[in-house]
């Protein structure tokens, strides 16, 4: 088996009265694309938002690479590579397309109050390098065109390729995308799956997405997380899971959801 | 001649001076999107901090009263001052700027201008209260007392000069990547973080440059003047520093000398030559305001983004051969997303 670059283990949380996760515990392993599914209110947002660290869990670890990181704020979990994007598209909307990339880059030199204003000769190269990657991915995404254009003006589906390139530029070694196709139309769907497994393969990146369309998750998770009222129902193949009854009574076969709980 | 050149001389101080104070708020609200609503108390700040460090001990018994007295060298108190304005932006900060956003971040800036306002008025023990400091020594004392024009007129040089040394560090910083961290959190603070940086580092950066730089011009105001009381720095004083780079245009520095040569020096001196009402003598001082804020609801009705828009980032860049310039494949050349067949 190969080594588990993200474990959760035992999470729990409650907002008020809500148990939103309740006792899941999973895996990830490394270099593969996992899809996270289950039906309305089973926590996989919330769960991308403990691993991300926007919530803090009650009870429970989150390991990232074998170290514990429940209690390290999100930028710091950014810094390790574990960076997610949003179920609706958070583009800086007054920043221009390459811009967004480039501002995402960690460890720039002016990025630091004395750099920034003592060191602008390196900044300016540095700047200029970064400008030639992010036309690099750009282009791969066909945003080439678009990049001198504010990314508050661009189209949706197109926003959602944005979130996905800035992400790149990031350099992840694990990626959670929240509902990435969500809103889009079948062709950029293709796409999006596409730059998905491209990046898996060439990089070596990680995916975890929380999906609803299966026939995206079969075509290119090798693994699917079920969750169903914030715990873990199964894990496996789509195939694996279509037999599996709970599976079914939870989520692909609609209704029944107490049967669940118990 | 003389009264004019002296008269043209404190114009144009006043220009420099509200250049600086909206460059600082420019840089923090204009940059990191941080709602100051208390800009004029960190001028204060800066002045009354300037002022108790460069004069000697107060003497009581001319029942004027005033903490430290320390007749420090003028350059070595504006210093003093500036750090005072800076450190009051890093208090804002730690108390506001990590769990507060937008307007409940503005609330707080309005509640610490109320009561910095409060406390330095009615304690005449600080600062002394609502008489305000005076005879506060100025800088090139000697031609300051015997040629009072000469001085105006060294004076333009210095602030002139200090206002362009704001403006160089202003847009460097605006084009740095720190800048870029900046502008991105004013649009969306937790992608921001979500990326490994952290925000409210940034955000508290921008909080402090901009109270130093708003601190600087406050320290030049009194140095000019002489003389500061709490009238001098009401809260409608904020307002036409924000009226400034609103209509001026945000995030662009330029927008804010055009801004407050609008506003601060136009709007506000020309109303100066209406005459007055003898019976009403608030009345203009009065409608000075209300003819500001109309400015500004034209302003943000006719051009939201202001006179001079933020300048959208250019990069000198190799051009790239555009690898989809024909659209993709299946779908119509030109249209990016157009619904089509599978790729091939």
């Amino acid at each position: 088996m190969a080594k588990s670059i993200l474990e959760v283990k035992g999470i729990k949380l409650a907002f008020g009265g809500v148990q939103a996760i309740d006792d899941c515990s999973f895996h990830i392993e490394e270099g593969t694309i996992t899809a996270l599914i289950g039906p309305n209110g089973a926590g996989k947002s919330t769960m991308v938002n403990v691993i991300s660290g926007t919530y803090r869990p009650d009870e429970g670890h989150v390991i990232l690479d074998g170290k514990d990181v429940t209690r390290m704020p999100n930028y710091v979990r950014a810094q390790h590579g574990l960076l997610r994007t949003f179920q609706i598209s958070r583009e800086f909307a007054n920043l221009t397309v390459l811009e967004n990339l480039l501002v995402v880059r960690q460890g720039q030199v002016g990025e630091s109050l004395f750099g920034a204003l003592f060191r602008a000769k390196r900044w300016q190269e540095q700047t200029k390098e970064l400008v030639a990657e992010a036309n690099d991915i750009l282009n791969t995404f066909g945003l080439y065109r678009l990049r001198n254009e504010y990314a508050g003006n661009l189209s949706g589906g197109q926003k959602r390729l944005v979130e996905l390139a800035r992400a790149v530029m990031a350099k992840p070694r694990l990626l959670l995308l929240d509902e990435p196709m969500a809103g889009v139309t079948p062709a950029l769907i293709e796409r999006l799956g596409h730059h998905i497994v491209e990046l898996n393969r060439e990089l070596g990146v990680t995916f975890v997405l929380v999906e609803h369309n299966l026939d995206v998750v079969e075509k290119i998770c090798s693994r699917v997380v079920v969750m169903a009222l914030g715990k873990q129902l199964a894990d496996g193949t789509l195939a694996e899971l279509r037999s599996n009854q709970a599976v079914i009574d939870a989520y692909l076969g609609g209704g029944a959801r107490e049967r669940v709980g118990s | 001649m003389t009264l004019i050149l002296g008269y043209v001389a404190t114009l144009l101080v006043t220009f420099f001076t509200y250049n600086i104070f909206v460059i600082g708020l420019n840089i923090q609200f204009g940059y990191a999107g941080i709602l100051n609503f208390t800009v004029i108390t960190f001028m204060a700040f800066g002045a009354y901090f300037y002022a108790v460090f460069v004069m000697p001990h107060a003497d009581n018994s001319s029942q004027v009263f005033y903490i430290l007295g320390l007749h420090w060298p003028w350059p070595l108190a504006m210093l003093a001052g500036i750090v005072a304005s800076g450190a009051l932006g890093y208090l804002v900060g730690l108390i506001a700027l990590k769990r507060l956003r937008s307007d409940y971040l503005a609330i707080v800036t309005l509640a610490t201008g109320t009561l910095v306002y409060g406390l330095f008025g009615n304690n005449n023990k600080l600062f002394d209260g609502w008489s305000g400091l005076f005879n506060v020594n100025q800088p090139f004392q000697s031609v300051a007392t015997n040629h009072p024009n000469e001085f105006s007129w060294i004076f333009v040089v210095f602030s002139g000069v200090i206002m362009l040394v704001v403006w160089l560090f202003a847009n460097r910083l605006y084009a740095s990547p720190l800048g870029r961290s900046m502008r991105a959190i004013r649009e969306d603070q937790d992608v921001v973080d979500s990326f490994g940086k952290n925000s409210f580092k940034v955000r508290m950066l921008a909080m402090v440059i901009g109270s130093v730089i708003v601190g600087i011009g406050g320290v030049l105001t009194i140095q000019y003047i002489g003389a500061l009381s709490p009238a001098g720095w009401t809260t409608g004083e904020t307002f036409v520093v924000w009226a400034a780079l609103l209509v001026g245009g945000r995030a662009n520095n330029l927008g804010a000398i055009v801004g407050s040569l609008l506003v601060a020096v136009i709007f506000n001196e020309a109303t100066r030559y209406i005459p007055q009402v003898p019976s009403h003598p608030n009345l203009i001082p009065n409608l000075r305001n209300v003819i500001i804020g109309g400015l500004v609801i034209l302003s943000i009705w006719f051009r939201p983004q202001g006179v001079v828009p933020e300048k959208k980032a250019s990069f000198l860049e190799v051009p790239l051969v555009d690898k989809y310039a024909q659209g993709f494949p299946g779908e119509e050349p030109g249209g990016t997303l157009s619904p089509a067949a599978s790729e091939a």
